[in-house]
């Protein structure tokens, strides 16, 4: 069913009932798996993604190698001094309304997973831990639209439970546009983190920031859309960006609140409570 | 990454600004109102998109944490701009301001001047002098690589390990060739860091009657340091305790790397020269016929099932994000063998996974 835009200028209500400015309902979790390095469960909306961490370890067998699986990789590799972040992603058949099979070498998956490796080797430190390899596994399990930002907000999380030192969060969102490209209309408004229907009718650009500054990491547009309104869509994402933030880092603080009252974890120390000669 | 050094100041109090916003009102009030504004926001390019002060620099944006003691830092978070500290692991200075801010989602510790944030969550970091179980994963020329758990390999070296026949003995070209004699792929080692790289790798070394390979008993991996549970460092990490319903002696080895094993204890070569009351040579003897031997002794039925009840204690506490030290495994021990004991199944019952685990972690919590 195609969407219809037009009812948008009578109530300013998008199809789901949003407003322009509105994310959808974003639920996270971390260390949804006990047995790995890292792991993590996002829903944005009816997108659903997992996410497992492995490393930083030893780089395995298959070294230079191109991995299978839809993967893409970053960073130096075991050779220079940086580890290398390795992104594989799987997106189930039935993840979607019309059941597909994504094979291995699909182009699409191959370059999701190359963005979202390079998203993250800018902001983890890798440096830090030469002539190992970080893995990346990300199974996709409901697509309805933000598809690549919901991937990089989860393989964010998932290292954050790993440990790995980063600079900051890398939060991602989408934004789009009211009206299509070919309706030219100087007055449409932006929208925010957009569902699959929107996707597949308006113009939409996908952005992730680092942390709460305005430094974009990601910035992905696959549609056509007047330069003059380009502006206003990246305003919004980076906006909804930072909201992303705050929901991950309150995901985190939870979690890390709950393992201090179990015991799991130590009390930190205050910087009040000591003497300064 | 250097340190700079910066000339003291006059001290003031650290987190001066403590009255402003908390990121928790700052969430709720970035949201627009939520009235029917109808996205009228100024986007036609000729006004700033934004009010002014919120496009400032990540690192003055945000307020100074609260009450360090109690919450955890996550990462991007500013842990103090007083340039009297110096930053330690978990964090690093952002370019171009005294700022520390923490790399890391964990609690923050200090040692004097130094701030470092413990993660709540990583893997295992060697460091000098810690006992570690280890698998050996690859044979090389002149050493074997150990997988410790750690992000790198850990190396022992041939020249690291007590060769049979003399622990003096000096290392030959017949004990290259016979590298595998020693410790093969697959095999489980005890062993100590003895030296650290300065990109994380560790070297091992079994140079001990205590450490060498390990047989007669069964492998748990527990989950890093830190967080869910896990091995902490501590006095003993290796101990020999009565199992009960006739199960003899069970030796326990809790790897500070979150490796575990638990084994049949079995007289030291040591112990038994000395019992019999021969010299050195007889414990060299003794050493080189067992120590690097991959056959088990008889272990008897008793023994096994206490040693599985031991795993179940053990994977019980890392389910219930208890920590893993020698008191809380002999705790949980002893609580198991009680909670066997008014099973219907009698002794054999050494399920102690879902429900059975959480009685079991209540039990040594409410303790």
């Amino acid at each position: 069913m195609p969407l219809d835009t037009s009812t948008y200028n009578l109530a300013l209500l998008r199809v789901d009932g949003r407003r322009w400015n509105e994310l959808r309902r974003v639920h996270a979790q971390i260390r949804t798996q006990a047995a790995a390095d890292g792991s993590s469960y996002l829903e944005m909306g009816h997108t659903k993604v997992m996410c497992v961490v492995t490393g930083p370890s030893e780089p395995g067998p298959r070294r230079g190698g191109v991995a299978g699986g839809g993967s893409g990789g970053a960073g130096a590799g075991g050779a220079g001094g940086k580890a290398e972040v390795v992104v594989g992603i799987v997106i189930a058949g039935f993840s979607s309304v019309d059941r597909k099979r994504h094979g291995r070498g699909d182009k699409r998956t191959l370059e999701l997973a190359s963005t979202v490796a390079n998203a993250l080797a800018a902001s983890l430190h890798t440096h830090l831990f030469p002539h190992s390899q970080i893995n990346v596994s990300l199974h996709v399990l409901s697509q309805d639209g933000s598809l690549l930002a919901a991937l990089i907000n989860a393989a964010t999380l998932a290292c954050v439970d790993a440990g790995i030192p980063m600079t900051d969060y890398v939060a991602a969102c989408t934004a789009g546009s009211t009206s299509t490209y070919a309706a030219n209309d100087e007055g449409a408004d932006p929208l925010l983190d957009l569902n699959h229907q929107e996707e597949q009718e308006l113009p939409g650009l996908t952005v992730a920031t680092l942390g709460e500054s305005d430094r974009v990491a990601v910035l992905v547009c696959e549609s056509r859309v007047q330069v003059s309104r380009l502006e206003g869509m990246l305003a919004v994402g980076v906006d909804g960006c930072k909201q992303m933030r705050e929901i991950l880092d309150r995901v985190v603080r939870d979690k890390g609140r709950r393992m201090i009252q179990e015991g799991t974890v130590e009390k930190g120390v205050g910087l009040d409570d000591m003497d300064v000669d | 990454m250097p340190i700079t050094i910066l000339p003291p100041r006059s001290s003031r109090p650290i987190n001066s600004n403590n009255n402003s916003r908390l990121p928790q009102e700052d969430a709720s009030s970035s949201e627009e109102s939520d009235s029917d504004s109808g996205g009228g926001v100024d986007l036609d390019g000729d006004v700033p998109m934004r009010p002014r002060q919120q496009v400032r620099t990540t690192f003055q944006a945000r307020p100074p944490p609260r009450d360090l003691a109690s919450a955890v830092v996550t990462p991007g978070e500013v842990i103090t701009d007083d340039p009297q500290w110096m930053r330690g692991h978990g964090t690093y200075v952002a370019p171009q301001t005294t700022a520390i801010v923490s790399s890391v989602a964990g609690t923050v510790t200090r040692t004097n001047k130094l701030l470092s944030v413990r993660p709540l969550r990583a893997r295992y970091t060697p460091e000098v002098g810690d006992l570690v179980v280890g698998r050996v994963v690859e044979v090389q020329a002149r050493r074997w690589r150990v997988d410790v758990g750690s992000t790198q390999l850990a190396a022992l070296p041939l020249s690291a390990i007590n060769l049979p026949g003399g622990i003096l003995r000096k290392r030959t070209e017949t004990d290259e060739l016979q590298i595998r004699t020693f410790f093969a792929e697959g095999d489980l080692v005890v062993a100590e860091v003895q030296q650290l790289f300065g990109d994380g790798g560790a070297v091992l070394h079994t140079r001990s009657l205590k450490y060498g390979k390990l047989r007669n008993g069964v492998f748990v991996a527990v989950s890093g340091m830190g967080g869910g549970g896990g091995v902490v460092r501590s006095r003993r990490q290796v101990w020999t305790m009565d199992a009960a319903n006739g199960g003899g002696q069970v030796d326990v080895v809790l790897g500070v790397n979150g490796y575990v094993w638990i084994s049949k204890h079995v007289e030291t070569p040591e112990a038994e020269a000395t019992a019999a009351g021969g010299s050195i040579t007889n414990m060299e003897e003794s050493l080189s016929a067992t120590v690097y031997s991959s056959q088990n002794d008889r272990i008897e039925v008793e023994t096994m099932r206490e040693i599985a009840r031991l795993r179940g204690v053990v994977m019980a506490l890392v389910e219930n994000g208890l920590r893993v030290d020698e008191e809380m495994v002999i705790k949980g021990y002893h609580e198991a063998v009680e909670m066997a004991m008014v099973s219907p199944e009698g002794p054999d019952d050494i399920y102690l996974g879902g429900e059975k685990g959480q009685q079991l972690a209540a039990a040594l919590t409410g303790a």
